[in-house]
């Protein structure tokens, strides 16, 4: 399997890359550690006229910390998050994450924002983003612009990015001391795709209770009901199962098998059991 | 003789290693030649379709090849045997229909991989679709279509095989229990692909083609007949092929293209396979449907089986053997280790549209071993005993052995019921038991199971010319040959891709000479340097091709006792070989001396002895009906009830091979067996849909075990000689693919007890688990 | 075509080369360097795993273009280096393998496992193993070569 051909460019600068997105005809993309995009290309599911190379550029790299809020750049890889190499503001939760996502080959070269702009359903970074609140800056010609991670994924490999934008970095929140999390992924085998992930994350020194679940044919699928029930520190088993259920059921437009309604549930109530322990 | 080091038995390390732990392997892929071009094939993206028109872009002529544009290929044709069997012809490139998504078209040729693929998507084929055949059991008698227009049916084979009176069995029963089992289509997928490199030699006017093949002298056979070439005129190398498992053991289409491609167009061309050919067109394995009624006395005592197998064997037969020996093989084995007295099996091989159906690593014995373990163990709890002692009960015993089973197999010696002991001893049952009664704190169920099985290994002509096959690989060669130095080479018709053959050849040689291993090497796989031989497959090397390298190696010993008796002024009968020289009572003359006098100073050898130290040997066991290795596997599994993920948690395997030569080699074999079983068992399918395309594309989606998700696996041995095989060996390699998805069912079974359920269809998949967990329930209610 | 200048195995390297080209085909094809294997070219059976500045990479998801300036090891290029000799000579003891088509991968796998202090005990080293198909031998002797290896290094848990 090898990939058709196409023009590859390395700018040197984030201000150059912009400057060559939504200009002229062909397709463009855009190559960051391209554990996903080569892969496609390979399978000749994608075919790209101009690769734009933007792995090496600094301002995609940098990390940055302020009180409120770690900024971590686009192109940080999965084993930098990992190894422990970003200032974590989940405490402990991204590291998490990362150390399950593919294989540490691929973590070497896969990018967060890679991962944000393909919006694989079962991609974990996405449901993860979304579940801390976290917001993703995109940066194009006109200037910057940021979106709340909740949302910006709008389909099945479709994101609220424009043709000409280009995802600069994640600012995610940083939980406090008193927050809890839990992290389910339910996966076949170590490394391979999620066939059902669930991220609860409730931080009452913010307010702040979500429950995303991942791996649901489609944007990242917020358990609104049952986040109520986290925020109200509820402990009664059958009623967290019950809100799960309701959740699950006014998300008609996903049509979950029986099947899927297992694992998801499962997937929840496993990632609200670790934030209650 | 006596020998001073026990090399049989010795656990050497490999010579092969070194060069695989460097990276200088030669696999297929890694050869290059000057002006070389790559291939890249137009397959079919429909199921079943008549090929109206093929348009090559302008710019593309006389790189892209359909089959108008290598006449001189003859289609692929099955000789077999078996009364009333069909077979279909093969053309190599689709003439004017298709019959299976990936089926090859047109080759593109370029200089690059890469280009030829891009050559390949410009490729324009009109087609009409046709209605596929995709469901073995319903279609085939026909009705939906045809997959050849010349049968009345979709059937290569149909049979019935009958042993005592089931009727009379069925009316004694106690009980009976009725299931279907399933065993769903996968890949073999070894980690190397399919490759062919093929150019015209023409200094020695011939046509060399190398190839990730395990059989590569019967390649060379097909060759000559599908392309019309003497055999005289064609090599066939085999160099580093990265795993087979049964595969790599066919001719393929691609074989046929390549080669004439070369003769086309006087460069050496390559393909190289890729991951997604291979899911689309290697051959698929396993896919057997099973309906099985088992007829017990009330204390568990096996009185009758009663089956109908179907195989769905896919749109062609791959030659040289057809598809006809995988229900066959099955419901040979169904009545597996057990003296069951009346059985009746009827048979089908069915076309379809898809992929062909090719042997992998068990063949028939998988799927048979899934139904009868998962039978009996439901005859066990049916009758509220434990399925150990089912198993047990309905054995065959050692003193009643050679036993000829119902079917036909004659069982020749073992110990079947003290594999059964040995395992639950190697797994620690009580323990097991005990931890399942505490139960886990995180809700699993704990489940164990077992299987047992016997494995027929090196049978001979007569087992082959039974089953009707078209050739008779009944026996190995082996030509030992002493250079002027002293060193061995021993050249054989097997092929080595993993059972370090390279070592454990060298071990008897070096047992039956005295000659340290090291200064042995082992050719195998070349057409140029070997005798025929028919590869490695079947469990068959170390029987047949070590009995060949004893007999030549005795035959050389003999010669060079001779040469070394008359050197030492003594009688031949006063010396023996050790450490590389003949010592007779009065000194010792080395190899190395005896084998300069027979090459360079004939002045020096004895009268009526000519020059040379060469023999040649072919070997088949004593008796043709095979040596049995046998087998009890046991796995212990946590269930997940809310999200039926199984893990498994232990697994031990207890068997008995013989003689082993080179028990740490043994026990690769069953390990690498074993995790290919568990692959079966939990992870691997290509499902196909209505419309016969094949849903398992990449790895993403085809799973196979990685070391996380496996225990270390627990081996103990039984030890049974055979009687009629050189140093008392069986046959071993596929038994650890054999047992696993039966004995991991029966686990599943077990664990899931309390609540009923259970699963018969492999994969067991989260989602098949939890079906059968939902069934139980809305059954229970 | 792309001018690239990297180095490889030690030595530096210039070459042109189409923007398409994998860096796993650009070592097997353009450099002769046929020890990094394909097995699926979709990242997923490991088997063309090299070191990229040190850090594992499937070269069949890396493009040959993005290597500029960058220092590329196969398995042809370890030398004497201790961890790979001692990888390799357990390798060899504990038969942990058999077809050879996934050692060069595993052995860089392993490698890597090993300096960063990830082969502390059996449930680590398979966890590590994860992105390393192998399918003839069945993983048991790998684990086991990579534990003994790392024991005599004595190297195991975080580097130390």
């Amino acid at each position: 399997m090898k990939a058709p051909a196409f023009t590859y460019v390395r700018p040197q600068s984030l201000d150059a890359a912009v400057a060559m997105l939504g200009q002229g005809a062909g397709e463009v993309q855009l190559l960051a550690g391209g554990q996903s995009l080569l892969a496609l290309m390979n399978l000749r599911l994608a075919a790209p006229d101009l690769l734009i190379d933007i792995s090496r550029l600094p301002e995609l790299a940098a990390t940055g910390e302020d009180a409120e809020a770690v900024t971590l750049g686009a192109c940080v890889t999965h084993a930098l998050v990992e190894d422990g190499r970003i200032p974590d503001p989940s405490r402990g939760l991204l590291p998490r994450v990362a150390a399950g996502l593919a294989y540490r080959a691929v973590r070497t070269r896969g990018t967060l924002g890679g991962s944000l702009a393909l919006a694989d359903p079962a991609g974990e970074w996405p449901c993860v983003f979304a579940a801390l609140g976290a917001e993703v800056i995109l940066r194009s010609r006109a200037g910057r612009r940021s979106l709340p991670c909740a949302g910006f994924v709008t389909g099945i490999y479709e994101t609220a990015r424009a043709a000409d934008e280009i995802i600069e970095a994640v600012r995610v929140p940083k939980l406090s001391a008193a927050a809890r999390w839990g992290y389910v992924k339910l996966a076949r085998k170590t490394g391979a795709f999620a066939s059902a992930l669930a991220v609860a994350v409730a931080d009452p020194g913010r307010g702040h209770y979500r429950l995303a679940l991942g791996a649901a044919g489609g944007p990242p699928l917020f358990l609104a009901q049952t986040a109520a029930l986290i925020g109200e520190d509820c402990r009664d088993r059958d009623a967290y199962r019950q809100a799960v259920a309701a959740d699950l059921a006014a998300a008609a437009d996903r049509q979950f098998e029986e099947f899927e309604m297992q694992l998801h549930t499962a997937a929840a109530l496993r990632a609200i059991r670790q934030v209650l322990a | 003789m006596a020998h001073e080091h026990a090399v049989i038995g010795a656990s050497l390390p490999r010579k092969e290693d070194a060069r695989h732990l460097e990276g200088r392997g030669q696999f297929t892929a890694d050869i290059t030649m000057p002006g070389m071009m790559e291939v890249a094939f137009v397959r079919s993206p429909h199921a079943h379709a008549r090929i109206r028109a093929i348009a090559v872009p302008p710019a593309a002529r006389g790189q892209v090849f359909t089959a108008a544009d290598l006449p001189r290929i003859r289609p692929i044709r099955i000789t077999t045997q078996a009364a009333g069997a069909k077979s279909p012809l093969w053309p190599p490139l689709a003439v004017d229909k298709v019959r299976y998504v990936g089926e090859a078209i047109a080759a593109c040729l370029a200089p690059t991989r890469a280009e030829a693929e891009d050559l390949a998507a410009a490729v324009a084929v009109d087609f009409e679709v046709l209605p596929p055949v995709v469901d073995a059991a319903r279609d085939m008698r026909g009705g939906r279509a045809l997959v050849h227009e010349s049968w009345g049916d979709n059937l290569y084979i149909e049979r019935l095989i009958e042993g005592g009176d089931i009727a009379a069995a069925a009316r004694a029963a106690a009980l009976t229990v009725t299931r279907e089992f399933r065993m769903n289509r996968q890949s073999g997928l070894p980690l190397e692909g399919r490759a062919i490199v093929a150019f015209y030699d023409h200094r020695l006017d011939e046509i060399v083609v190398y190839a990730a093949t395990q059989t590569p002298h019967t390649m060379r056979v097909a060759l000559a007949e599908f392309l019309e070439i003497e055999a005289r005129r064609i090599r066939v190398v085999a160099p580093d092929v990265g795993g087979g498992f049964g595969p790599k053991a066919r001719l393929y289409p691609e074989e046929i293209i390549l080669a004439a491609l070369a003769l086309a167009r006087d460069h050496p061309v390559r393909w190289v396979e890729d991951r997604g050919e291979h899911l689309l067109a290697s051959a698929h394995t396993r896919d057997h449907h099973c309906r099985l009624t088992a007829y017990a006395d009330r204390d568990g005592r096996i009185l009758g089986l009663d089956a109908e197998i179907i195989v769905d064997a896919g749109a062609y037969g791959m030659w040289p053997q057809g598809p006809y020996q995988e229900a066959a093989m099955a419901a040979r084995n169904l009545p597996g280790p057990y003296a069951i007295p009346n059985y009746r099996a009827r048979h089908y091989t069915v076309a379809t549209n898809k992929a062909p159906l090719g042997p992998y690593r068990g063949v028939g014995r998988p799927g048979a071993c899934f139904a009868i373990e998962r039978i009996v163990d439901e005859v066990a709890r049916a009758l509220g005993r434990d399925p150990l002692e089912v198993r047990m009960l309905n054995m065959v015993r050692p003193e009643a052995m050679p036993f000829t089973t119902i079917a036909g197999l004659r069982l020749d010696s073992g110990d079947y019921a003290a594999s059964a002991r040995l395992c639950a001893e190697l797994l620690d049952l009580p323990a097991v038991r005990a931890r399942q009664r505490r139960g886990e704190s995180d809700g699993r169920l704990i489940g164990v199971g077992f299987a047992s099985f016997a494995e027929q290994t090196a049978h001979g002509a007569a087992e082959f010319v039974a089953r009707g096959a078209a050739i008779i690989p009944g026996y190995e060669s082996c030509t030992a040959r002493m250079l002027t130095d002293g060193s061995l080479v021993l050249m054989v018709g097997i092929q080595s891709h993993g059972q370090g053959l390279e070592t454990t050849l060298s071990q008897i040689a070096a047992h039956e000479l005295g000659l340290d291993p090291a200064h042995i090497s082992v050719r195998h796989g070349d057409t140029e340097s070997t005798a025929f031989g028919f590869g490695t497959f079947a469990s068959r090397s170390m029987v047949m091709a070590g009995g060949a390298v004893a007999r030549a190696s005795r035959l050389l010993r003999d010669k060079l006792c001779r040469i070394g008796a008359h050197l030492l002024q003594c009688d031949p009968a006063e010396v023996r070989v050790a450490d590389g020289a003949v010592s007779g009572p009065r000194g010792q003359v080395a190899f190395a001396e005896i084998a300069r006098i027979a090459h360079l100073r004939m002045d020096g050898l004895p009268a009526g002895t000519d020059p040379l130290l060469e023999a040649s040997a072919t070997y088949e066991p004593g008796v043709g009906t095979g040596v049995f290795s046998y087998a009890t596997h046991g796995a212990v599994v946590a269930v997940d009830p809310e999200t039926g993920f199984v893990e498994l948690v232990d697994y031990a395997v207890a068997e008995d091979c013989g003689t082993m030569v080179n028990p740490m080699i043994v026990e690769g074999q069953i390990r690498g067996g074993v995790v290919q079983g568990i692959g079966t068992a939990l992870y691997e399918e290509i499902p196909y849909d209505d419309e016969g395309q094949p849903q398992a594309g990449t790895l993403a989606d085809y799973l196979v075990p990685g070391a996380a998700e496996l225990p270390a696996i627990k081996i103990g041995h039984l030890h049974t000689p055979a009687t009629v095989t050189e140093y008392g060996i069986k046959g071993m390699g596929e038994g650890g693919a054999v047992a696993p998805p039966a004995a991991i069912a029966n686990a599943v079974r077990d664990a899931l007890a309390a609540l009923g359920a259970e699963i018969n269809e492999t994969p067991l998949t989260p989602r098949r688990v939890l079906t059968a967990i939902a069934k139980a329930r809305a059954a229970a209610a | 075509m792309t001018r690239i200048r990297l180095t490889l195995n030690g030595a530096a390297v210039e070459d042109a080369v189409p923007a398409r080209l994998m860096l796993a085909d650009f070592l097997r094809e353009r450099r002769h360097l046929t020890g990094t294997h394909l097995g699926c070219e979709h990242g997923v059976c490991g088997a063309c795993t090299v070191l990229v500045d040190g850090e594992p990479a499937r070269a069949c998801l890396v493009l040959a273009v993005a290597c500029d300036g960058c220092a590329v090891r196969t398995i042809e290029g370890f030398g004497d280096d201790a961890v790979m000799a001692a990888l390799r000579a357990s390798f060899h003891r504990c038969h942990a393998l058999q077809c050879g088509f996934c050692t060069p991968g595993m052995l860089i796998t392993a490698y890597d496992l090993i300096r960063r202090g990830k082969a502390g005990d059996e449930r680590e080293i398979r966890e590590g193993l994860a992105g390393n198909l192998c399918r003839c031998t069945g993983y048991t002797n790998i684990v086991a070569a990579i534990a003994e290896a790392a024991a005599q290094l004595g190297v195991s848990h975080h580097g130390a």
